[in-house]
């Protein structure tokens, strides 16, 4: 929970004026963008500058063509004249790179507080093969981006991920696609700010606090509790106490693998468990962190296969369970308020 | 298993490098390939370039293509520092300075070799390569050839190459790919190069040309003994001529340079009539020949014209006159290659007729220098048979004793004087009696004046390479050379060259010592004696076409250009203006291009927002999301039966678009039925509405 974790949005050089100018700008710029899910890079919104190199590109050029001047030498001459035809076509090819680019959001799975979340992009081509198109979330600065070719007249579809803070529904943020293709003397890039949302689920509480005792459903089957010698018939949520061999190896390690916990047969599934999930039984921690239990509570329910209901104030799920349940609870931690 | 590992071994041996470049890692690969780039790049250098510097760039190269292939770590900093120094004091020590264009090659290509040991980041892939594109401008200082013009386009297309693959990132792009996009970008931007090469005005040197551009400077105006000996083995062109009417014989082609006639007793310099204007006039013996002729920047205020030259089209920006000399003079060193069309008469008199004051300068023997060679002068002048003789017979009896007096021409006679600067003609004349033309030239002036016979030292080109290329004769440096003229009452100057007397060879043909055929012509020439002639002689046609249109190419062309394309008097200003009205007009049909490109649409994109606009007017959302047949089912909803023919339409469209077999391109009859079906929605249900 400490702010360094918050990568997003990244908060560096908060204080230097140039960045606070820059960061007013960017988000004064990127206020007139359209939200949309969809965008055709055209000559109106793919921008393109010299980079580094190509100014070193261009000083090159100025030494050669000093050279050939100074000594007079006309295959100099073709030499520079040469290279700066290559430099300005490469200029027009950069650009072509991302012009006439079709880009397509898929919409985004929800995904946990603090964990990335995967925007998939697909980039469709209308003519030619493209080359080295770079895709990163804007505001992260000088990440890596993730680059991809696009086929001739095809498709391709890149990835990249963010990291969301806080719970709630997240516009996802603006991206920037980009191109160095084939020179390296110009960089094409283009901001797109997609339309689509995605959902955050509160913050996964690490480590995983036990789940609360179940309960016999009201007016099912008598329990009849026994931890030996039961039919085993399903699997539950380790509790303290089970006895080694209960616990089913195989798949806690997968779970352990996935971030879950340890697993043990459940010998008594006769019974018809019933599990509330309720605010009250966090009491003593701060609300996002109640919500962060009761999100794993509810993850840690599902794998143990326990009907489990969720009871947030103002807020009443009824025990049920399966990816509807799950994802029914989730969403209502992700958007309490 | 121990037996079978050599076994193993010894198969895959024969697929070899092919098999094993493929499997090259991608990083690997690119390495390899830009070392081998650079390696191509620096391979015409070794030539000119000390040993060690050709030894020490291919131990780095190697070195770094061993790291690439067995994925090792690059060395330290300090390892490039201490390589660096030793490659400097090396330098240093090669040719006792760092500056200059020699030792600054050295350096640029030790430099390039450990830029690439120091390949971490993407800036320093780029420094590689633009010392790469300097590396090769620097072989064009040693030589503009068509062979060396081709391997540097390898070069730079491999550095495009490389480049191009460093924008890659993806997967493993194959060479093939990489170097067609490469020469793809370079073939687009070849219109470019042509239209700046064509009219990017052609100026002189922006500051003082260091002394060493090219050593190309084949005369002078000063002389000492020994001076010519290093010219006389440069086989660079002084320039070329072609004759308009017929060419004359070899030994009359005399082209002349600075005329010395002040001699201080071991130096000749520029007399006073070097600068006077031409009070005498030329009288023409032989019929006027018109040539044209190209002359290399001599970087010498003067222009070695032939003998003798009497009107000449001015080159633009380099006005020209004649001095009392017979020499063309310009205001400057000239810095340019220039194209000029002259008239000569190779037969000819000129100077005063009779003894003025003109000739005290070419009469004058600085007292104390080279005793006995005027005791020489005395006594020929003394013997009975030349007692009264004129400055013919003189000189004819001096030519005789260089026939007879046992002297030899030799390029190498080694440095005159050296025991006392004070008779260094003496040692020549009466000693060891061997040397060259300028040897023979000083000797035979200050034997005349010791007889009281104006002399002076005429220094230029003579000869040219025996048989005209394309019709063009080629006088090289090696062809310098240095003669006399003495003065004849009545008559003026005569020339007479002594060279010719030694070494008859050297003035009636010129003899250029040709090297032995290659394996590769004398196998052709053993099969075939015809076609080998006739390839050289293409050959020589092409490189002569390439020295006339690429290396040639200068203000004098761009001038002649503008002129063909109507202006009347251009200046360099309109070639400045004429480049740049052609490069913005080329960017503004950039522009234009791309603003009509923006305005270009796929298609069916085009045709949906057509179709779309239509059932708007239907009063349908149609939003951009929803497929032709969801809208058809929205119609089918609003209307009914009477929205029958529109849905169809819709589902129509769907299947031209989606369907197994769709349409290439969006058909036209179907938008105006749709159109129709529209229409007829809208009145008939505009009808039941009202």
């Amino acid at each position: 929970m400490s702010s360094s974790t918050r990568a997003w949005p990244a908060a560096a050089s908060a204080l230097n004026p140039a960045a606070v100018l820059r960061r007013r700008f960017r988000a004064w710029w990127q206020a007139r963008l359209p939200r949309t899910d969809t965008l055709l890079l055209t000559q109106r919104n793919v921008y393109i500058l010299p980079t580094r190199a190509g100014l070193m590109f261009g000083l090159t050029l100025m030494v050669l063509l000093v050279a050939s001047i100074n000594y007079q030498l006309n295959l100099g001459y073709v030499l520079t004249f040469l290279l700066a035809g290559s430099g300005i076509v490469s200029m027009h090819l950069t650009h072509n790179t991302l012009r006439g680019l079709t880009l397509h959001l898929r919409p985004p799975v929800a995904v946990f507080a603090g964990t990335p979340a995967l925007l998939d992009v697909t980039l469709t081509s209308g003519g030619r093969a493209r080359f080295g198109i770079g895709m990163r979330v804007e505001s992260a600065g000088h990440a890596a981006p993730a680059w991809t070719d696009v086929p001739e007249g095809g498709q391709a579809s890149t990835q990249v991920s963010f990291v969301p803070g806080t719970r709630g529904r997240h516009e996802v943020p603006a991206l920037q696609v980009e191109t160095r293709f084939p020179l390296g003397l110009f960089r094409a890039w283009a901001v797109w700010r997609p339309a689509a949302q995605v959902l955050v689920y509160p913050r996964l509480e690490q480590p995983a606090a036990p789940l609360p005792p179940a309960h016999p459903m009201p007016g099912g089957p008598t329990a009849r509790r026994s931890t030996e010698g039961g039919e085993v018939e399903g699997i539950r949520a380790y509790r303290r106490g089970d006895p080694m061999k209960l616990v089913v190896w195989k798949k806690a390690a997968r779970n352990l693998e996935a971030g879950g916990e340890l697993v043990s047969r459940d010998t008594s599934a006769s019974v018809q468990q019933q599990l509330w999930l309720d605010w009250q039984l966090c009491a003593g921690l701060a609300p996002e962190d109640r919500l962060s239990r009761l999100a794993t509570w509810v993850l840690a329910a599902e794998r143990a296969g326990v009907e489990h209901g969720l009871r947030l104030p103002g807020v009443e799920i009824a025990p049920a369970h399966g990816d509807v349940q799950r994802r029914h609870c989730l969403e209502s931690l992700a958007l309490w308020h | 298993m121990a037996l079978s590992t050599p076994g193993t071994r010894a198969d895959l041996a024969p697929q070899g490098l092919a098999a094993r470049w493929r499997h090259l890692p991608r990083e690997a690969r690119d390495t390899l390939f830009l070392l081998a780039v650079i390696a191509w790049t620096v391979l015409p250098h070794l030539a000119h370039l000390p040993v060690w510097c050709g030894l020490l760039t291919a131990g780095v190269l190697l070195w770094r293509a061993r790291l690439a292939v067995r994925n090792g770590p690059l060395p330290s900093r300090w390892w490039l520092v201490a390589v660096l120094a030793v490659a400097a004091a090396l330098t240093l020590w090669s040719f006792k300075t760092v500056l200059g264009k020699e030792p600054g090659v050295t350096l640029v290509a030790v430099l390039m070799a450990l830029k690439t040991l120091e390949l971490r980041a993407r800036r320093d892939a780029f420094v590689v390569f633009f010392l790469g594109f300097f590396l090769v401008l620097t072989n064009f200082l040693f030589s503009q050839t068509l062979l060396v013009a081709a391997a540097m386009l390898v070069s730079v297309w491999g550095l495009l190459t490389a480049l191009v693959l460093a924008h890659m990132p993806v997967g493993q792009p194959s060479l093939r790919q990489a170097g067609g996009l490469a020469l793809r970008t370079a073939l687009l931007g070849a219109p470019v190069m042509v239209l700046l090469f064509m009219l990017f005005p052609r100026i002189g040197p922006l500051w003082g040309v260091p002394q060493d551009a090219g050593g190309r400077t084949g005369l002078s105006s000063t002389m000492r003994m020994g001076t010519m000996a290093e010219i006389a083995l440069d086989d660079a062109i002084a320039m070329r001529v072609k004759f308009i009417d017929p060419a004359p014989p070899p030994d009359s082609l005399y082209f002349r340079g600075p005329v010395l006639s002040r001699f201080d007793g071991t130096t000749w310099g520029l007399g006073y009539t070097a600068y006077a204007p031409p009070r005498s006039e030329i009288r023409p013996a032989s019929p006027a020949l018109r040539y044209e002729v190209t002359l290399e920047p001599l970087r010498l205020p003067v222009l070695p014209l032939l003998e003798a030259t009497v009107a000449l089209t001015p080159a633009e920006g380099w006005p020209a006159r004649r001095s009392e000399d017979l020499v063309w003079a310009t205001d400057k060193p000239v810095t340019e290659r220039l194209r000029l069309t002259a008239t000569a008469h190779t037969r000819y008199a000129h100077g005063p007729t009779r003894r003025d004051i003109s000739l005290r300068e070419a009469v004058y023997l600085p007292p104390g220098y080279n005793p006995r060679t005027l005791e020489w002068a005395r006594q020929l002048g003394e013997h009975p048979r030349l007692a009264n003789a004129d400055a013919p017979a003189l000189a004819a009896a001096v030519l005789q004793h260089i026939r007879s007096g046992g002297y030899t021409y030799t390029l190498s006679p080694g440095v005159y004087g050296e025991a006392n600067p004070r008779d260094s003609i003496d040692e020549f004349w009466l000693d060891r009696r061997e040397g060259f033309c300028e040897h023979y030239a000083a000797a035979f002036v200050v034997i005349m004046r010791a007889l009281g016979v104006p002399a002076r030292v005429i220094t230029g080109y003579q000869g040219a390479d025996p048989l005209p290329v394309d019709g063009y004769y080629v006088v090289r440096q090696s062809s310098a050379h240095a003669w006399a003229e003495y003065w004849v009452e009545g008559r003026g100057w005569v020339r007479a060259d002594p060279t010719a007397a030694v070494a008859p060879d050297r003035i009636s043909r010129s003899t250029r010592l040709t090297p032995a055929p290659g394996f590769v012509a004398g196998a052709i020439a053993n099969v075939n004696p015809e076609l080998l002639a006739s390839l050289r002689r293409a050959w020589e046609a092409l490189d002569n076409r390439w020295n006339q249109w690429v290396l040639n190419y200068s203000r004098g062309q761009q001038l002649d250009l503008l002129k063909s394309m109507g202006y009347q008097s251009p200046s360099w200003q309109d070639v400045a203006l004429l480049l740049i009205s052609l490069l913005s007009a080329l960017a503004l049909a950039g522009a234009a291009w791309a603003w009509w490109d923006r305005h270009r649409q796929d298609p069916w994109q085009r045709q949906a927002r057509e179709w779309r606009l239509q059932l708007r007017r239907l009063g349908l959302q149609a939003q951009v999301h929803e497929s032709p047949a969801a809208l058809a089912a929205q119609v089918e909803a609003r209307y009914g039966a009477a929205g029958q023919a529109l849905a169809a339409q819709l589902r129509l469209l769907q299947s031209q678009r989606y369907g197994r077999t769709p349409l290439e391109r969006p058909s036209s009859p179907w938008l105006r039925a749709l159109r129709g079906e529209v229409r007829a929605l809208r009145r008939a249900h505009g009808r039941a509405t009202r």
